[in-house]
């Protein structure tokens, strides 16, 4: 008698538990998903609170990093809405997608919020999104928003090069991509391969803003500079560039040198005019398991109030409104003026090529 | 409902009538140890075959047809083979990836064998530092090495400085982005795994071999080349194609080291083709399915020389130990290599890595630098998200895989060693596999398995601890079956004459004289699990954290500080299980194996 105890306590624990995911996953899909997404009433707020309550949690699949702007902007929304927990899964995102697919095709729904600069697109393409309506869209400009209400923006990545300061002195550091050219800096380069931040997208806004033949001429003459390559994400150039190991880095977020130069390192970044820009996305799951807490959530993020997290975390607000904290960060601040957009869509439709184009010229 | 009397196992045969054969069968398998064997047999065949086949058949399909968007399986095709070879036809990268996985194998096997010979078989003083260093190394995570040896030997690094002030030069005098800086740091990274291996081989050797070419006459290094190097032939041979192997396959090393110097291999090709959009994992599947072919015809050729090789062994139950070999002056030489060894594994990487964790952003060493230090990596290190849960359920994972796995290759290797049942091959090559696949596929076999199979462990520490046992099968059999062969049948053969069960003569025999060879092994297996990544970055969920992959995003997001910080708090953590297993060993007498 004593011995089947654990066996029928265990039997009895794995019913329950089966009854009590058969019975959540019911309950969570009475109200649809597109029907939540959607909505657009006075009431709005109200039925989200009221969703948001029963569900109680919401999950994110996020290619921010964790410490420095994931923390920070979970907690201020769980003081908002401290009946809602935010769990987070970090990822690039490759990987998220990765993830993202394998539950779906198993049919296990997992994630409410995917965001990164191209993951998003990613899954959209895969048919796995829902649109949503937010009423803090309409504070966005047209490129910061997908036409279809596939995605938002929370916040913007602006590319510099980034210079070790005790080895290259202000002045001489190269100002314009011909700069780059110059036979002083062949060997002392290093970029990323990654497709999100790295060389291929250094391509990409090569032939956009010079056209096909003069940039495919431009990359050529760079190719006889030898740059050095990493699989690493571009913070490791930059911090490879602090060392003194590669004086230059190329194609850093300006952010990242900015936030080493304050803390000391000898380090600083130069905008190339058109300065490139891509775009932190973030979208609804097409089954999203708590759409009421999702769409709170992204109204949060997009709101001037989650905005001004990401503003006192040193990134980039998307919001037109919110000023980065250092101003010059972002354009029009005082170091560049112009930015070239890489929209999510582009970035995955000629991503391909710029990767090809890469692979072809620039690895030996 | 009254039950009369219990269920017995005859009453089924009574009703069929099938009395007498049932009866012999019930009284065979009750008195004789073969058919626990046949039973055991089928047992650890089915866990095995269960644990490798599924991700062995998903590799194979990856490799052979294209996937939709949403990541379905499509349509049936060979152009990832093709384009496997027509990667091929630019040569480099092929032969890169020989010249690499062959230098590195060789001279992982001259580090650590010169090591394991030193400390097993000669008197140089200060032995124990051989055991010491290939342990306190298992501990350190993979990347914390490569980038201690990065910064250490870098173009701005202090060992260049210092050459470039030696020798007056104005460039830097190492290039450590090159084929051999990679060899160099990969076969660094493997010496103390081959050390370990090649330590149990020198021990386990007959002397008499060797004191009767000595007694003939012979001179020192020519029974060393005659005997004693052709004793060794096979675990040397083993050893080699394992480090082969690994390095064939290897993506850190290629990545860090081979990328920024051009110099390309074929996982970091196909790295690099991988970065399309929509993903497509058919190249790297190919890869796979060619490195198992490779793989496999090495291991035939390993087989046979093995075979040959098992007559020269001479290995019984018989208690000896090897002769020492007097080194005389030359002692202060082997002692003096023994510490460099011991520097530049160990002790190098770490200094860096500690000087890393003090500084707010890496700085060379200097003088000046120290004004700068900071204990804020620390604080930061400690308060990384969920870095209690990631090192517990990192040392559960350890302790769950290690135990789990040398349970079942012990079981394993019995039957290999001990039994001449038919079908134990398949059992051989079942428990071979696992060494085939790169870690990134096995992680994604696994995943896409159990999202489908009505198990539910998605998202659990399950996952993981099935992923690792999984991995780690073909590691436990190189423990457990050098060491069963080192027993004699006629001590198991007693114990049955004496009337022993087959389950008693495995716990009151096998087990306490396998201690050794089961305890080196388990470590072993901890260590590794303690720090795999490349499976365990699929399988998380945010409630299973880890503290390799907590290393990994450290390593790709954040700075070289807060990483060092957690990376030297997590080797000490690491360092002193080691150490507490040495000291154990010793107080016991436990020949590590």
């Amino acid at each position: 008698m004593l011995k089947q105890i654990p066996n029928l306590f265990v039997r009895g624990l794995l019913s329950l538990t089966l009854l009590a995911a058969i019975l959540g996953r019911q309950s969570l899909h009475a109200a649809t998903v597109e029907e939540v997404a959607l909505m657009n009433r006075a009431d709005r707020q109200k039925i989200l609170v009221e969703g948001a309550k029963k569900e109680g949690k919401l999950s994110l699949y996020t290619t921010l990093i964790v410490d420095q702007v994931v923390r920070p902007v979970k907690e201020a929304f769980e003081k908002e809405y401290p009946f809602v927990q935010v769990d987070f899964f970090r990822g690039n995102s490759e990987r998220l997608v990765q993830k993202m697919m394998a539950e779906y095709q198993a049919k296990r729904y997992e994630v409410d919020i995917i965001d990164g600069t191209v993951s998003p697109t990613m899954v959209r393409r895969a048919n796995l999104l829902q649109r949503f309506f937010s009423p803090v869209l309409a504070e966005y400009p047209s490129e910061l928003k997908d036409p279809q209400g596939f995605w938002g923006s929370t916040n913007l990545y602006f590319f510099a090069t980034g210079y070790n300061t005790r080895i290259i002195k202000p002045n001489e550091a190269p100002r314009t991509y011909e700069d780059l050219l110059n036979p002083r800096w062949k060997g002392q380069m290093m970029w990323s391969t990654s497709r999100g931040s790295g060389a291929p997208i250094f391509i990409g806004t090569i032939l956009n803003t010079m056209g096909p033949e003069a940039g495919k001429a431009y990359l050529q003459k760079l190719r006889t500079q030898n740059i050095a390559k990493t699989t690493a994400s571009n913070r490791q150039v930059l911090d490879l560039t602090i060392a003194g190991e590669y004086p230059l880095a190329l194609h850093i977020f300006n952010h990242h040198a900015f936030i080493s130069k304050t803390a000391g390192a000898p380090v600083d970044w130069i905008p190339h005019e058109p300065v490139t820009a891509t775009i932190q996305t973030i979208a609804l799951a097409k089954n999203s398991p708590h759409p009421h807490a999702a769409m709170l959530f992204m109204d949060f993020v997009m709101s001037e109030k989650g905005q001004k997290v990401f503003q006192q975390s040193n990134y980039l607000p998307a919001h037109p409104k919110v000023p980065a904290k250092q101003l010059d960060l972002k354009p029009g601040g005082g170091r560049f003026k112009r930015a070239y957009y890489i929209n999510p869509d582009t970035q995955y439709d000629k991503g391909n090529e710029w990767v090809d184009y890469f692979n072809n010229v620039f690895v030996k | 409902m009254a039950r009369q009397r219990p269920f017995e196992p005859y009453d089924y045969f009574l009703k069929a009538g099938a009395v007498r054969p049932a009866r012999r069968f019930f009284a065979f398998a009750a008195s004789c140890h073969f058919d626990t064997a046949a039973a055991v047999m089928i047992a650890v065949s089915l866990v095995t075959a269960y644990l490798v086949l599924p991700p062995l058949y998903s590799v194979i399909q990856t490799s052979l047809f294209t996937t939709k968007l949403t990541g379905e399986i499509d349509r049936f095709t060979f152009s990832y083979y093709s384009n496997l070879f027509s990667e091929l036809r630019v040569l480099g990268p092929l032969l890169n990836t020989i010249y690499f996985s062959m230098g590195s194998a060789l001279l992982a096997t001259l580090f650590g064998g010169t090591i394991a010979w030193l400390v097993t078989r000669t008197d140089t003083p200060l032995r124990g530092l051989g055991y010491f260093t290939a342990f306190a190394s298992f501990g350190t995570p993979f990347i914390l090495y490569t980038i201690g040896w990065l910064l250490l030997l870098g173009k701005a690094g202090p060992v260049n400085y210092w050459l470039k002030t030696l020798f007056t030069q104005t460039g830097p005098v190492i290039n450590i982005y090159s084929l051999f800086g990679m060899i160099f740091i990969e076969s660094l990274l493997w010496s103390p795994f081959v050390f370990l291996m090649l330590a149990a081989a020198f021990r386990s050797m007959d002397p008499s071999l060797e004191e009767a070419s000595a007694a003939c006459g012979a001179r020192m290094w020519q029974t060393m080349r005659k005997v004693s190097l052709k004793l060794m032939l096979p675990a040397f041979f083993s050893v080699l194609l394992l480090i082969f192997i690994r390095s064939f396959e290897s993506f850190e090393i290629p990545a860090l080291v081979g990328l920024p110097g051009d110099i390309r291999v074929l996982t970091t090709s196909i790295y690099m083709d991988a970065q399309k959009l929509p993903p497509q994992y058919g190249s790297a599947g190919a890869f796979s399915v060619l490195l198992m072919l490779v793989v496999a015809c090495t291991l035939y050729l390993y087989f046979r020389v093995t075979r040959e090789g098992e007559r020269f062994q001479t290995v019984t139950g018989k208690g000896y130990r090897p002769t020492v070999i007097q080194l005389g002056r030359w002692r202060y030489f082997a002692m003096f290599g023994l510490i460099t060894y011991a520097t530049v594994l160990l002790v190098l990487p770490f200094l860096i890595i500690l000087w890393a964790s003090f500084l707010p952003f890496y700085i060379q060493p200097s003088l000046d630098a120290i004004g700068r230090f900071t204990l804020k990596n620390y604080v930061t290190a400690v308060h990384f998200p969920k870095i209690t849960d990631s090192i517990k359920n990192s040392i559960l994972l350890g302790l769950g895989s290690a135990s789990a796995v040398m349970v079942l290759t012990l079981l394993a290797s019995w039957l290999l060693v001990r039994t001449k049942m038919r079908g134990r091959w398949l059992l051989d090559i079942l428990t071979t596999l696992p060494l085939l696949f790169p870690g990134i596929v096995m992680g994604l076999a696994i995943l896409r398995f159990y999202l489908f199979v009505p198990i539910p462990i998605y998202g659990t520490l399950w996952i993981l601890l099935i992923a690792f046992v999984t991995r780690y099968i073909p590691y436990g059999i190189r423990y457990t079956h050098s060491g069963l062969l080192q027993l004699h049948r006629e001590l198991e053969e007693a114990a049955y004459t004496a009337g022993a069960s087959w389950s008693n003569c495995m716990r009151r025999i096998i087990l306490p004289l396998m201690t050794p060879s089961f305890l080196g092994g388990w470590l072993f297996i901890f260590l590794l699990s303690a720090k795999e990544l490349s499976m365990s970055v699929l399988l998380v969920s945010p409630q299973t954290p880890v503290v390799s992959v907590a290393i990994f995003e450290l390593w790709e997001n954040a700075q070289v500080g807060e990483l060092a910080a957690f990376g030297v708090l997590w080797t000490l953590i690491l360092v002193s299980i080691a150490v507490l297993y040495y000291l154990f060993a010793r107080r016991y007498g436990i020949q590590q194996n």
